[in-house]
């Protein structure tokens, strides 16, 4: 282990239980304040060269240009010249060719400041009381495609080429670097890994082991061990730097004093939650009174006493990751879980304030920290409920396109009985008119109401939301969709003019045709799934829901009239050229007819030496 | 006869500081949240700002009806823009947190900076709670949906 400025840094790295050669490389320079993680890639043992000659690179150029440039210049400067460095090295041997790098490099400019840069998928977090934070975002193309909007989260993480690099060094001589400022509070910890560790092991399991405390070489060997028992699928480095602690001020009064007057108050604790009822929770429902306290009460006690003495959050997250997972694992209610919570915080708030009415000054900070605590327990509560509101969201998507297909089955059923009826089988084009595009044409349509008007509205906010920059046509559809849903007269005149403003100018013999339909079609998925995020009663979504479908029929079938009043020249055409096609072939069989009859008339004329005999008949 | 203010001075206290924790928030906003790390200043600064300013108002009148919609509207906005819930939770939390800190930092050894620091620690609480039964709440919501379409969906076929 390292000391960088009263900064303690650790790092390690590992082959792997499957690779046969570590293709990572590591900076740990103290003397510079250079903390470097490099995944190479690219056959033949290019990978391992790539990554060792951008560290060479980037090492070298930090030395020497040390104190001379700002800091975030001197990173940028330096991953520039290692990507230059490999990019060269590809070009000049054929087996290289193609061989690259991954990079996330941390430069403490002094301990209170540090500068991240990096390029593809290598990542840096920051653990900040006991909470983990992304510090760079993965350059893959998927996640490219969503920072432009073209892509959701959710159709990201189902995408094909989510692992798939759109930037390292050594594919170009220059590539774009992302940087970012991190301003040190103390004890802060910056944790530094190739994909070999993320790839291995869940968030929560390195948040676990970044924020347990623990010396920073620990914690670097835990993470390795960590990502090996999660299969070490890929060679895994990493390097952890952790910021001082503060001068002993309030953090050394609350981790000593605080964290024992805290201990001491367990038992009232859980006397109180006795007295408020906790052991009737229906969480610990078949558990006695005193088993149900030591298992929620006591439980809790403990996560805070450590949290308090650690500065740490990570027992407290545990604690209500554990409590709540279980309950809704077994279909238990949201309800139970806060009434939960209210009876301990209930219990925290009157030991602090018990603690504070003796001493002002400690039970102050013991009220901030045990406040900090809990917050920590509702963020880890949020990302529980967060994770179900994803999956049901997921489940509804589904329900909705199996009940669209279920519509469509059911008018394609209907649609087979029409054509046996034999008044339907008259062929449509030969109708003066299209009867649903009559503009005059009166539907059953009460109109919206307020109520509902006012949820299409945040509806259509939320589509457009959700709709890319660049798809125009979807969004002109939208409009049009909300235009025909809000129509309180409910006249098919307005489905047809808007068809005719999204329909435009265009003819069924170009490329103008499908776009149109498969705008209206994703449309009608974008404003199904919107509905869900809207805050209103069943009933009303449920009636949203019905005028967009009702509205989205109309405009469909309006554009379908439209299209097929644009082919009917088309047919038109068709039936002259049917014709024309007629009379050639009655001309022609007309000439056959004469030819034959000339050939008869001059059969004496022919050698019957001829290969088309002596009757003149052709025999080819 | 001048009306002697109704403001409490906790609120005043916070006032003053809002624009030192802008400051602070829109130097970290990159490890807040990246979503606001990517944003330019302009449009960072407008986003935590309106944070800010609520925090204010709801320091100053306790109101929870309009702290709860204000949360919901936030949480609105950034679902549309495809920012998960649990992801606007984080960041509430750390505004909050950096709000807390500035007032420690600010006002340390002086008795305003003290309960200012543990008035926003509590809001930040509160907060994360009425998040959390919002999502909750819509959590429910979409249960119920999901149950009758499926009923729905069941009974047809």
């Amino acid at each position: 282990m390292t000391v960088q400025r009263e900064m303690r840094v650790a790092g390690d790295t590992n082959v792997g239980k499957v690779r046969s050669t570590n293709e990572d490389s590591m900076i740990l320079e103290p003397r510079l304040g250079l903390y470097v993680v490099l995944d190479g890639m690219g056959g033949a043992n290019a990978g391992d060269i790539a990554s060792q000659m951008a560290r060479d690179a980037i090492r070298d150029y930090v030395m020497q240009r040390r104190g001379n440039a700002p800091a975030r210049q001197l990173l940028e400067a330096a991953i520039q010249a290692g990507s230059a460095s490999v990019f060269a090295a590809s070009q000049a041997n054929r087996e290289r060719h193609g061989m690259g790098t991954t990079v996330v490099a941390c430069l403490v400019v002094d301990p209170d400041h540090l500068v991240i840069g990096h390029v593809g998928d290598s990542r840096a977090y920051l653990l900040r009381q006991g909470r983990l934070l992304a510090l760079t975002r993965d350059h893959t193309i998927v996640e490219e495609l969503v920072d432009r909007g073209l892509l959701t989260a959710d159709e990201a993480e189902r995408h094909p080429y989510k692992n798939v690099l759109s930037r390292n060094l050594g594919a170009r001589p220059e590539t774009r670097v992302d940087l970012v400022d991190v301003e040190v509070l103390p004890g802060d910890r910056v944790m530094l890994c190739s994909d070999g560790l993320y790839g291995y092991a869940s968030t929560e399991a390195i948040q676990y082991i970044l924020g347990s405390g623990d010396a920073p070489e620990h914690v670097a060997r835990d993470l390795i061990e960590l990502a090996l028992r999660g299969g070490g699928g890929d060679n895994v480095s990493t390097i952890v730097l952790e910021a001082p602690q503060a001068a002993p001020t309030a953090s050394t009064v609350v981790k000593t004093s605080g964290a024992m007057a805290w201990w001491q108050k367990r038992q009232r604790f859980l006397q109180i939650a006795k007295d408020r009822g906790l052991p009737k929770n229906p969480i610990v429902r078949g558990l006695s009174p005193d088993e149900a306290l030591e298992l929620i009460g006591l439980s809790l006690c403990q996560a805070i006493f450590h949290d308090l003495e650690k500065s740490t959050g990570v027992n407290v997250w545990t604690f209500a990751q554990n409590l709540a997972g279980g309950w809704f694992e077994r279909g238990g209610e949201w309800s139970a879980v806060r009434g939960l919570m209210d009876i301990l915080h209930t219990c925290a708030r009157v030991c602090v304030d018990e603690i504070r009415s003796a001493d002002t000054q400690l039970g102050f900070l013991l009220d901030v920290a045990v406040s900090r605590a809990l917050v920590v327990a509702e963020l880890a509560l949020g990302g529980l409920l967060a994770e179900r509101l994803r999956v049901v969201d997921t489940d509804l998507i589904g329900l909705q396109s199996e009940r669209a297909a279920m519509v469509d089955r059911q008018a394609i059923a209907a649609a087979e009985t029409l054509s046996e009826d034999p008044d339907a089988a008259q062929p449509w084009v030969d109708r003066p008119t299209i009867p649903f595009l009559r503009p005059d044409r009166p539907v059953t349509n009460s109109g919206v109401s307020d109520e509902v008007s006012d949820a299409m509205a945040k509806t259509m906010t939320i589509a457009r939301a959700r709709t890319a920059p660049k798809a125009e046509l979807v969004k002109q559809v939208l409009t049009a969709l909300e235009t025909v849903a809000n129509d309180a007269g409910g006249n098919f005149a307005t489905a047809v003019l808007q068809a005719r403003e999204i329909y435009g100018v265009r003819s069924v013999d170009d490329a103008g045709v499908m776009p149109l339909f498969d705008a209206l079609d994703t449309a009608r998925s974008v404003t199904a799934s919107s509905v869900q995020q809207i805050q209103a009663t069943p009933a009303t979504r449920a009636k949203v829901l019905l005028a967009l479908s009702t509205a989205h029929q109309r405009l469909v079938g309006a554009t379908t009239g439209l299209v097929l009043e644009a082919s009917i020249p088309y047919g038109d055409r068709l039936r002259e050229v049917q014709a024309i096609t007629g009379e050639l072939r009655d001309q022609v069989a007309s000439a056959e007819k004469r030819r034959a009859a000339l050939e008869r008339e001059n059969a004496t004329n022919i050698d019957s030496s001829l290969p088309w005999g002596s009757r003149g008949t052709t025999e080819w | 006869m001048s009306t002697p203010s109704t403001r409490s001075p906790l609120a005043t206290a916070y006032e003053v500081l809002q624009p030192r924790i802008l400051q602070r928030l829109l130097d970290l906003r990159a490890t807040l949240d990246p979503a606001l790390g990517r944003m330019d200043e302009g449009t960072a600064r407008g986003q935590i700002n309106a944070v800010l300013d609520h925090l204010g108002t709801f320091i100053a009148t306790g109101d929870m009806g309009q702290h709860r919609a204000f949360l919901h509207t936030f949480l609105a906005m950034r679902a549309a823009e495809a920012q998960s819930p649990a992801a606007v939770l984080a960041m509430l939390v750390a505004i909050g947190d950096t709000a807390a800190q500035v007032a420690q930092d600010e006002g340390a050894g002086t008795a305003e900076g003290a309960e200012l620091t543990l008035l926003l620690t509590k809001v930040t609480a509160t907060t994360a709670r009425a998040v959390n039964d919002l999502i909750a709440e819509e959590l429910e919501r979409r249960l119920g949906t999901w149950n009758e379409l499926r009923a729905q969906t069941t009974g047809a076929t």
